[in-house]
């Protein structure tokens, strides 16, 4: 399983962020395809055109908030596994999330932090 | 002092930091990393009624058991891990320890009010401490009360118009800059209406200054019991000269509002033998209305008010004109009418 | 402006958006509601370009919660909120049985602890994702008209330069916005960019 090639998109208007969460994936699974969107608005664009296996979203953007970004997607594609990857790490973000049959992570975004959303990737919870 | 200190020897180094300790005047107490007492002084043992020695290396849960807030426990916690200083105020915590107000009875008692200060100590040997600085908050309280009221007498004198009690042209423009951007904001109308009294100068000339203050004062007082609602702001701008914001008030109800001003001037039935169109004390009113601002500076409204006034006193005095400033029309100024 | 890259303005809005967060989820227990709480805006001045046009604050009397904080690098951090809008923030904090005008007694502690709350939340974020240190004063507050605080917050020579985050407060309903300003020395602040560089660096 995770030798497959699988598609990560990467949804964060922080560069920084994207940068770090591309890093820590990279070195666990080399052979991903990564795409970056800066907002959840280009986020809604790029899954109708090249519909990736996973997606982590963060919530605080300009536009289109997170939360309704993964919503969206969600209801398109149910099957996207989605993670909700943010620094609001109250207890409503959390359950809004698991209401959307999401995951949360809390930032900052470490190696820890990312393979807690890499294991709900894998299906490992 | 490093002097006298190099003269001790360790054990009186030790008493005489002690005796400090017991001398500070609210409660001090050093904790290590595991979160036990090192020391503890005099001021927390009289209002806990557990002794220092009791007290070293035990911990604050096992001293207090169930006696802890939540937020004490946190705030320990956080300002080991983050190694930063923390504050739990008494207007939001209260009393997060069991201490007591002096003297300690056996009966039910209501906890000492508390303000909490937690600074962690780090030592160059690694070594780290917390210091839990706790004070009487009531005192505090009480202070603040004083000074509060102290301020309001002082920033009360400071936007009166001293002559007639009105508020004065500062208490205006602070005023006007809220109630502007409330209403741009809620977009919703403003009034604003500029009066003064026709020829002024020359009652003053007829019956003297102190004749004419008396004028003022008169006028102001009427003003005041004609506005009605409480977020209606008369202020004296200068001279003769009056201003009313109206918040919320749109083309008709501040003609109302400055028809009832005038009348009631007119009822006063103040003699003014040397004006020129009535025999006695008449005001002239000028009102700028913004049904919905848009781009509208305060300035903006303030000089279309000063304009209306100003076509009042061209269009015979004794009366009122109004401005309407358009809707989403910025570029241009106003509309006139009546 | 030409001080910082984008890319490292961008990182340190991400560390402060983070410090944020853990900002407003302290203060989502305190007040039992949710709060919103996001840097959406980091700028640098020189402390001569400051006054309360720049800084878009457009209140007669401002709060400042300050903490002098030390490390390998060392600055004055400085939380600013209008005053009124302070007041409406304590009374939320101190939940509605306490009526607005008895707020005011209790604000000076008050915004101590939420300025405390919010700049050690920040403190810790910046000194975590950089890997270092930092030791912090206890916060005091100061009130005055908005002329006279910033006159005494720009008046330190030795500190000419002004981190600004723009911040946006959100409880319940209430919408608030303050300042986070952090005043450095030069040599302060390139340290500063030399960790953010090493931090981005290490991605």
């Amino acid at each position: 399983m995770p030798n497959t090639i699988k598609t990560l998109l990467i949804v964060d208007d922080s560069r920084v962020s994207r940068m770090m969460i591309r890093t820590f994936v990279h070195a666990k699974y080399p052979q991903w395809i990564i795409i970056e969107a800066a907002s959840g608005n280009e986020a809604l664009q790029i899954v109708d055109r090249d519909t990736p296996n996973y997606c982590t979203m963060d919530i605080n953007m300009p536009g289109l908030i997170g939360t309704d970004a993964a919503a969206q997607i969600l209801t398109k594609y149910p099957g996207i596994r989605i993670v909700i990857f943010s620094a609001n790490i109250q207890e409503s973000h959390q359950s809004r999330a698991a209401a959307l049959g999401a995951k949360f992570v809390g930032k900052p975004v470490t190696e820890k932090s990312v393979a807690q959303a890499l294991g709900f990737f894998e299906g490992k919870e | 002092m490093f002097h006298l200190m190099q003269k001790l020897s360790f054990p009186e180094q030790q008493e005489l930091v002690g005796k400090i300790w017991d001398s500070i005047n609210s409660g001090l107490i050093l904790i290590d990393s595991t979160g036990k007492v090192l020391f503890w002084n005099e001021w927390i043992s009289m209002h806990s009624g557990i002794p220092c020695e009791f007290a070293v290396s035990r911990s604050l849960e096992s001293l207090f058991p169930g006696g802890l807030s939540a937020a004490f426990k946190s705030a320990i916690k956080n300002a080991s891990l983050h190694k930063l200083p923390i504050v739990l105020s008494n207007a939001l915590h209260r009393s997060p320890l069991p201490l007591y107000p002096l003297p300690i009875t056996p009966l039910e008692q209501d906890r000492l009010q508390q303000s909490i200060a937690i600074s962690p100590i780090a030592l160059s040997n690694e070594i780290s401490l917390c210091l839990i600085q706790i004070t009487d908050a009531s005192l505090s309280i009480k202070r603040e009360r004083v000074l509060q009221s102290y301020s309001k007498r002082m920033s009360l004198e400071a936007v009166t118009d001293a002559l007639t009690g009105s508020n004065n042209r500062r208490f205006f423009d602070e005023r006007f800059a809220v109630e502007l951007g409330r209403a741009q904001r809620l977009q919703i109308p403003l009034s604003l209406i500029m009066l003064d009294v026709d020829y002024f100068k020359r009652y003053n000339d007829e019956y003297g200054h102190p004749a004419g203050d008396r004028v003022l004062i008169a006028i102001a007082q009427t003003l005041k019991t004609q506005l009605n609602r409480t977020t209606d702001v008369l202020a004296r701008y200068g001279g003769e000269e009056f201003v009313i914001i109206l918040p919320d008030s749109g083309v008709d109800g501040a003609r109302i509002v400055a028809e009832k001003l005038r009348s009631a001037i007119i009822g006063l039935n103040i003699p003014h033998l040397a004006s020129m169109i009535a025999d006695h004390v008449t005001i002239s009113i000028g009102i700028a209305t913004c049904q919905s601002l848009v781009n509208s500076a305060a300035a903006d409204l303030l000089e279309i008010a000063d304009r209306a006034l100003y076509s009042a006193k061209h269009g015979g005095r004794n009366c009122i004109r109004q401005l309407i400033v358009p809707e989403l029309r910025p570029d241009s100024k106003f509309a006139a009418l009546s | 402006m030409n001080w910082l890259s984008e890319l490292q303005i961008d990182g340190l809005t991400e560390v402060f958006n983070i410090g944020a967060g853990r900002a407003a989820a302290s203060l989502s227990e305190i007040v039992c509601d949710e709060v919103q709480l996001s840097v959406p805006r980091l700028q640098l001045y020189n402390s001569s370009e400051i006054n309360a046009a720049t800084l878009t604050l457009n209140s007669l009397r401002l709060g400042a919660v300050k903490q002098r904080f030390s490390g390998p690098f060392s600055a004055d951090a400085m939380l600013l909120f209008t005053e009124e809008r302070a007041l409406e923030i304590v009374h939320d904090m101190m939940g509605s049985q306490v009526s607005i005008e008895d707020v005011a007694e209790f604000e000076q502690e008050a915004m101590c602890e939420l300025g405390n709350i919010i700049l050690n939340a920040c403190l810790s974020s910046i000194a975590n994702l950089l890997n270092l240190t930092l030791e912090s004063s206890l916060p005091s507050y100061t009130i005055g008209d908005t002329d006279g605080v910033l006159r005494g917050i720009i008046s330190d020579a030795n500190q000419p330069l002004m981190l600004v985050l723009h911040i946006d407060l959100s409880i319940e309903n209430r919408h608030s916005q303050g300042l986070l300003v952090f005043l450095l020395s030069t040599s302060s602040l390139q340290k500063l960019v030399s960790h953010i560089d090493r931090f981005i660096s290490g991605i």
